[in-house]
Parts: C-alpha cells; sequence; structure tokens
C-alpha cells in the first residue's frame, strides 16, 4: 500500500514551507493568486528561466529532496505548466513574423519542464513522467505511483503537480464562460449562485513509498471516469464505497470539490445522496480556486486533518463529528466531465 | 559611442536578456568568460545572445560556432560590435 | 504477470494513411520529406517537413462527413489512427463501452497548431473562437475518448519526443496492474509554427532532407503523423490476431540539459539497459534497433556512444525519421508501429540519406530494405527534459 511521508504545498494559503489552518488569505480580482516564496534553494542561473509553474514545481520538490536521498522516480502532473512560456513564444512569432527568436521560453514552455527540472538539480536519473490529462493529471499521477509501487515494493517516489494561472489561459477559460462574470469573494462562492466559480493555482509534492513507519497517510484507492450523467456517478461512487467500506461503514470525511459553479451542484447533489446524511462534508476550492491538478490541495489538506483528527470549520458544508478522522473520502470534478475518487486514510 | 559606454550598455542588455536577475552590471568584469566559468552562461543563453547582436546591432551571425568566439567576454563582444554594427 | 498483446494497429504519416500505405512506402525507400504544402508559415519552401498529405479539411470531412468546427488537425490524425487501430482489432461496441479499457494518448503540440486562433483568444475580450476547449495536451485524447465514450482509465502524456513512448508503457502497466484488461494507446502531432520556429530558434532544423547518423547531418525535419495501438492481455486475444508481443520497457532521464543530451548518452544508455532488465533479455538478443535518430549532431554521436556503451556488436539498426521526420509526441507510437512490422515481415528497414558514418563513432546503419530474422525490436523515443524511453517488441 502506498504511504505518504513528508509534503510540500505552495497555494494561495499559507501552506508553505509549513501549514498555518488558523488564518486564512482571500481572493483578489476573483483571482486566488499563490504568495511566492523567495525559493532560495533554486540556484539563480536556473530561476531565471523558469516560468512560475516550474518554479512552484521545484520550490516545493527541494525541501523534500534535501532531506531525502535520490527517489526511484519523478511523478509529475500538470495540465497547463508552461502555458505562459507557451504564448510568450507565441508573442514572438508573431512580434517578429517568424523571423529570429530567442528559445527559451520555447523550451520552458514543455510541459514536462517541471519534471525535467528537478530531474536536472538532483541529477536524477530515474523513472520520470509528466501526466497532463486535464482535470485527472493528478489522479493519473496517483495511480500511476500505486503501480510503480507495486512493481518496485521497495522504492520511493517523488510524487507532484502544478498548474498556474496564467494570464492568456485566464482569458481563454473566461472566454469559454468557466470563471464568474461578475466580482466574488472566495467565501462567497457558495452563497451566490451562479455560473463559472474563480481560478487558482498551485504546486505540492509529496515522498511516496510502502512504508508505514513515519508516514502520515495512506492512499487505499483511487479511480477516475469521464461522463457528464450524475446516474453514472452514483452508480460509480457507490461501488467505489461498497469497495472500501464495509456494510454499513462510511468514510469520516466526504470531502468535494464543489467550486460555487451552479452548473456542476448536481454532481455533488449525487455523491452526498450516496453517503449517510450524518457524514461531514466539506470542500476545498474557496480555498484554492479552480484548476487542474486542484484536487492536490485537498490531498494535503487531508494530510493536515489525519495529522490532527478534526476537521477545520472553515471548510466544513454540513454535520461535524466528535470521531477523530481517520478515513477521509476525496470526490472531485472537472467542469462536470472528468471525475475522480480518492480515498486517504490514517496511517 | 564611446567605448566604456558601450560595454556598460552590453552588460546591461545580457542582464536584461537573460533573466540575470541577481547580476548587476557592474559584476561582469570586462574579461571574464561568458560562458563555462565566469557567468557560466549555457548553449541556450548563446543562442540568445546572438539574438541580441541581430536586434540591438543588426549583426547577423549565421554560424553559432563562430558566434561562441565572439561572445567569449563582453571585450570580444564589444570590439565585434563596433566592427560590425549595422544600427 | 499477463503478457501483453498487441491487437490492432493504426497509423497516418507524411508516407501514408495507413498502416499498409505505411509500409509499402517503408519498403520502397520512399520519403515523405518535402516543401511545405498544406500549413501557412513563412517557412515553406526554406524547411522541408513531412506533411501528412492531406488538408485539415479533407480529414475533417473524412471522419466526421459535416465538418465539425472545433477540433484541430492533432485530433483528427489522432481520430484517424485510432478508428484504424481498433477497427483492425476487432474491439467490439460493448469492450469499448467497458470500464475496463483504458486509453492513453500523447502530443506535445495538441491544439496550439492553431497559432493565430490561440493567440486571438489569450487576449479577446468577447467572441472566442470554436476550439477555446481544444488548446490542451488533453484535448487530443478526449477526441478519441469522446467519440468512442471510453469509461475506463483514460490519461495523456507529454514528455516532449518520448511521449507516445511513455503512453504504450503507461497502458500496458495499467493492464498488469489490474486498473484495464485492455488498453487504446499512442499519439498524435501536427505542424506548428510553435514547433516550426522553437526548433529553429534553437538552430536544430536542417533546410535539406535529414540524415541520420550521417558524418554531415546538420539537424532535424519536423514531421507529422499519428499511430494507436491496441494492447490486450495474452488470455483474452487467442482467437484474433496477435501482432507482436510488448516485451518490456525502460524509462530514465538524462538531467543533463534542458534541450540537449549529455556527451556519453547516459539516459539513453539507462533507459535501453532499464529496457532489457524489464523485458528479461540480454543485449545481445535483440537483432534490430529502430534508433530515435533525429538527425541532429548531439542526438546522433551521444545516441550513436549510449548504444555502443550497451552492445558488444551494435546490432542493426537505423532511423525512419528519414522517411517521416521527427513526429516529436507521435514518434514513440508511430516507431512502434514501424518496429512491429519488422516483426511481422521479417524486415528491415534503411536510414535514408546516409552517406559516411560519424567521424567518433563509425557506426553504420542498415543502407537498404532487407528481410531479415528477427526475434526482438528495441525502439527508441528521447525527448527534451531528458526524457529518455525504450520499448521492446517480440516476435509472437
Amino acid at each position: 500500500m502506498p504511504y505518504f511521508h513528508q509534503s510540500a504545498c505552495i497555494s494561495p494559503q499559507l501552506s508553505f514551507p509549513e501549514a498555518d489552518l488558523t488564518q486564512f488569505r482571500t481572493s483578489l480580482n476573483n483571482l486566488l493568486n499563490v504568495v511566492e516564496p523567495d525559493y532560495p534553494g533554486i540556484p539563480a542561473g536556473v530561476k531565471r528561466r523558469m516560468g512560475k509553474s516550474v518554479r512552484m514545481a521545484v520550490g516545493a520538490a527541494l525541501p523534500l529532496l534535501e532531506k531525502q536521498p535520490q527517489p526511484d522516480g519523478m511523478i509529475i502532473a500538470t495540465a497547463n505548466g508552461g502555458m505562459e512560456d507557451c504564448i510568450k513564444f507565441l508573442n514572438q512569432i508573431i512580434e517578429y513574423n517568424e523571423g529570429l527568436l530567442t528559445p527559451a521560453s520555447f523550451v520552458q514552455s514543455t510541459s514536462n519542464a517541471a519534471a525535467a527540472q528537478i530531474a536536472l538539480v538532483t541529477k536524477n536519473h530515474q523513472y520520470n513522467i509528466t501526466h497532463v490529462h486535464r482535470g485527472l493529471a493528478f489522479e493519473n499521477a496517483l495511480m500511476d505511483v500505486v503501480m510503480s509501487l507495486k512493481e518496485n515494493p521497495d522504492a520511493a517516489y517523488l510524487l507532484g503537480c502544478t498548474d498556474e494561472i496564467s494570464a492568456y489561459n485566464y482569458n481563454i477559460d473566461s472566454l469559454a464562460g468557466w470563471f464568474r462574470k461578475e466580482p466574488v469573494s472566495n467565501y462567497d462562492l457558495f452563497t451566490t449562485s451562479a455560473e463559472g466559480t474563480i481560478p487558482g493555482e498551485g504546486s505540492f509534492m509529496v515522498w511516496v513509498n510502502n512504508q508505514r513507519e513515519g508516514s502520515i497517510a495512506r492512499l487505499d484507492d483511487v479511480r477516475t471516469i469521464h461522463t457528464e450523467d450524475p446516474a453514472i456517478i452514483l452508480h460509480v461512487f457507490k461501488k467505489f464505497l461498497s469497495e472500501n467500506f464495509a456494510e454499513g461503514e462510511m468514510p469520516d470525511l466526504l470531502l468535494t470539490g464543489e467550486n460555487g459553479d451552479n452548473r456542476l451542484l448536481k454532481y455533488y447533489e449525487v455523491a452526498e445522496s450516496a453517503i449517510q446524511d450524518n457524514v461531514p462534508v466539506a470542500r476545498f476550492k474557496h480555498l484554492c480556486g479552480e484548476y487542474c491538478t486542484a484536487s492536490s490541495f485537498a490531498c494535503w489538506l487531508s494530510f493536515q486533518m489525519l495529522k490532527d483528527g478534526n476537521i477545520p470549520s472553515i471548510l466544513l458544508k454540513k454535520n461535524t463529528s466528535s470521531k477523530p478522522v481517520q478515513r477521509i473520502l476525496i470526490y472531485n470534478n472537472y467542469r462536470g466531465a472528468q471525475h475522480a475518487f480518492v480515498l486517504v486514510s490514517v496511517a | 559611442m564611446e567605448t566604456a559606454e558601450l560595454k556598460q550598455q552590453v552588460k546591461e542588455q545580457i542582464i536584461h536578456f537573460l533573466n540575470l536577475t541577481t547580476v548587476k552590471p557592474e559584476d561582469i568584469k570586462d574579461d571574464e568568460p561568458l560562458f563555462g566559468e565566469g557567468l557560466g552562461l549555457d548553449s541556450i543563453d548563446s543562442i540568445e545572445l546572438i539574438v541580441l547582436l541581430s536586434r540591438e546591432y543588426g549583426i547577423n551571425i549565421q554560424d553559432p560556432k563562430e558566434g561562441r568566439k565572439i561572445l567569449t567576454d563582453v571585450n570580444t563582444m564589444v570590439a565585434y560590435i563596433e566592427k560590425n554594427r549595422t544600427k | 504477470m499477463s503478457r501483453i498483446i498487441i491487437t490492432g494497429m493504426g497509423l497516418i504519416s507524411a508516407i501514408g494513411n495507413s498502416v499498409a500505405e505505411n509500409r509499402e512506402s517503408l519498403q520502397l525507400e520512399r520519403s515523405g520529406i518535402d516543401h511545405i504544402k498544406f500549413y501557412k508559415t513563412s517557412y515553406a519552401g526554406r524547411l522541408p517537413t513531412a506533411e501528412v498529405k492531406h488538408s485539415t479539411e479533407d480529414l475533417n470531412k473524412k471522419i466526421f462527413g459535416e465538418p465539425n468546427l472545433s477540433i484541430t488537425r492533432t485530433s483528427l490524425l489522432a481520430l484517424h489512427a485510432s478508428d484504424e487501430a481498433i477497427r483492425d482489432s476487432g474491439l467490439t461496441a460493448e469492450q469499448l463501452a467497458s470500464t475496463d479499457t483504458a486509453l492513453v494518448g500523447a502530443t506535445t503540440v495538441g491544439g496550439m497548431c492553431l497559432t493565430d486562433e490561440i493567440f486571438h483568444d489569450a487576449l479577446a475580450k468577447d467572441h472566442g473562437t470554436p476550439y477555446l476547449s481544444s488548446y490542451d495536451y488533453a484535448s487530443v485524447t478526449m477526441a478519441i475518448q469522446t467519440r468512442y465514450r471510453i469509461m475506463g482509465e483514460v490519461s495523456t502524456i507529454n514528455t516532449a519526443c518520448s511521449s507516445s513512448a511513455n503512453a504504450i508503457l503507461f497502458g500496458a502497466r495499467l493492464i498488469q496492474n489490474g486498473y484495464a484488461k485492455r488498453a487504446i494507446v499512442g499519439g498524435a502531432e501536427s505542424l506548428a509554427k510553435f514547433t516550426i520556429n522553437g526548433f529553429n530558434a534553437l538552430n536544430i532544423l536542417s533546410s535539406k532532407a535529414c540524415a541520420p547518423f550521417d558524418r554531415d547531418r546538420n539537424g532535424l525535419n519536423l514531421g507529422e503523423g499519428a499511430a494507436f495501438l491496441v494492447l490486450e492481455r495474452e488470455e483474452d486475444c487467442r482467437d484474433k490476431k496477435n501482432y507482436a508481443i510488448l516485451r518490456g520497457y525502460g524509462n530514465k532521464n538524462d538531467a543533463y540539459h534542458p534541450s540537449s543530451s549529455s556527451p556519453e548518452g547516459d539516459g539513453p544508455y539507462l533507459s535501453m539497459k532499464d529496457a532489457l532488465k524489464n523485458s528479461g533479455l540480454r543485449a545481445e538478443e535483440i537483432g534490430y534497433i529502430n534508433a530515435h535518430g533525429t538527425g541532429t549532431e548531439n542526438n546522433d554521436e551521444t545516441e550513436s556512444r549510449a548504444m555502443i556503451r550497451l552492445f558488444e556488436n551494435v546490432p542493426a539498426f537505423s532511423s525512419t525519421k528519414s522517411y517521416t521526420g521527427h513526429t516529436l509526441g507521435a514518434a514513440g507510437a508511430v516507431e512502434a508501429v514501424y518496429s512491429i512490422l519488422n516483426l511481422v515481415n521479417q524486415e528491415v528497414y534503411p536510414s535514408l540519406s546516409f552517406k559516411n558514418p560519424i567521424v567518433e563513432t563509425g557506426l553504420v546503419p542498415v543502407r537498404t530494405y532487407a528481410k531479415q530474422e528477427i526475434i526482438h525490436v528495441m525502439s527508441n523515443s528521447f525527448g527534451f527534459g531528458g526524457n529518455c524511453s525504450t520499448l521492446i517488441f517480440s516476435k509472437t
């Protein structure tokens, strides 16, 4: 079974270098941007070339890699990583009419730039892959680490993801109607009914192996599906529950990716209908915003809750429980088309 | 433009073009190697500096290997610019 | 663990619109590298590329009848190839709709072949183009997911030039680890100003037809194409044609530089070694290598050094990029199909345009089409970011 050990999360909240879940930041201009740290571990000569998503990925990875020996692989997820550099390069193409161009932003714009840079700064020659499947990129990376640990039981992997709000991507997604048109605070997302949400960004890195000792959580299961039919989601969710919980047993918390977009509520309603009425339900996207690998923030939050045993009230949608939180089921969907179920438990 | 002034300008342009945010013009010595040791630039930087020479000074270097010789240090770069600039 | 069998293949490239057409071109030593005819770029006439010889409109009409207005050329190529692979494998509608059919795609350009449209949508305040959700890499895989309503695990990989090799090995592992019973795997790539200008800015495009492993090589030619394979467990496909066995795979990182390989080819060497270990084969059992062989100074020399390090006697090898150009995200899958054709037909394809060996390494690739007995073929894909992947296929 995969066990999660040390992790790092750079997010719009106070999560790096240490978690502070007593103070929370508010969105600005309908955006939840990260506050980037200085990244003292990244040499200036290397940092100068990095776009934000690569910086965030490397910045989160380095503290983990300082403490651990070389991982046996780096499994990274990013859907939009490098987009900003892509469009910077396209700008040059258009400005100079395909003339003499500088290649740096082209080289940095490739999705695998984050995984490549982390391997480069640590001279790591091991398994290295980048998953880019939009709202399921992180879950695909989770599946990859599950398989890698079955294939190599004594190995340890660096698993992580990164996505940034790029000005250009934000514009494209706005035109497509995915964001709120009216000004809204992240804390009002769930109390104002409208189409759209607000974007966020962040990176997440975690050390994963088969060793229970010293771990903070265990990955019990991960499943994904593509559908827009809530009835199928209900069916798949019930199957997931029956495969992971004994008759009558429930998770201690259902943590969902509700993001304030009223078009997606129907999926969260069926998910909530599949669990008992008294199970606590919480949400996380008002803290991190919506982005393709946002479920990694839910994962990181789960680690904090499993460590402390309780659910910060800022996350709670309904119900509380006096039971310590030991099994958290994360249900997320991206734009109502890609759905994922992840079960993490206390180690 | 005086040579000294051009050297200062080229240093500022190198810093700006290559995004060397932690380097100041006075940190770059005129005869310090730009590649390998010294400033520690690499092959992508050499291509970027060839583009710089074209955009700022109208100098077109076709062969990247020739370009590396010209880009040995600030002195050789400036000497080449003074001799070959069309802008 | 189940052995993984390839039961279907689909392919479109500069040298043919199907697997059979590609094979014919390979046998006849007919390259697809030419001047740019379909794509609009100021490099048309200056930089040879290997385009798929159909306009986007034609590709669209052939697949959709009524043109689909929000689909990109990359996705169309992917659909063309995956349609052929799925038909070829005889997967039933029930199998395609089941949750144990996985899909893994790959691309490095995705919908960014539409430079003008993405630029418009990145800046416009209203009235986006119909392509708003078609720019990302996932959109290519999603075109196939939507068409066949794939309900199993779906992923998209982007590791530069090794992307679709990784898609193949990821799909195989999904099967071997019980996440799927079968997997449709591959990649697609179309020409884009983004890659033409990007590679040109790095000075690694040749103004002539590329000459992999040649002493006077001076760069690569970009190519377009798509290839998909259907992978199944051996016990599930005894009553259908088994093209080949996916015997093993390797994935290692060069960790040297973002866009060039280490002088001794560490990543390539480690990747090939990893695949041999995974397959349980010894180096001397490899009968032929479909090399990465892009035609750049850096790749071909470092790849040669890596082969010399690993093989006491380097087996027969060639680069089919001398036919198809470098199809980037699709290369791993395109060349996997070619490797399987080597095994099915017991033949090898030459490295076109080769005249003289690299002085420092002296390796000579296969120079003409020939029949050859082969049991195991190795296919290599080495990308930017040090991502090196190797696949080994064996005769059934």
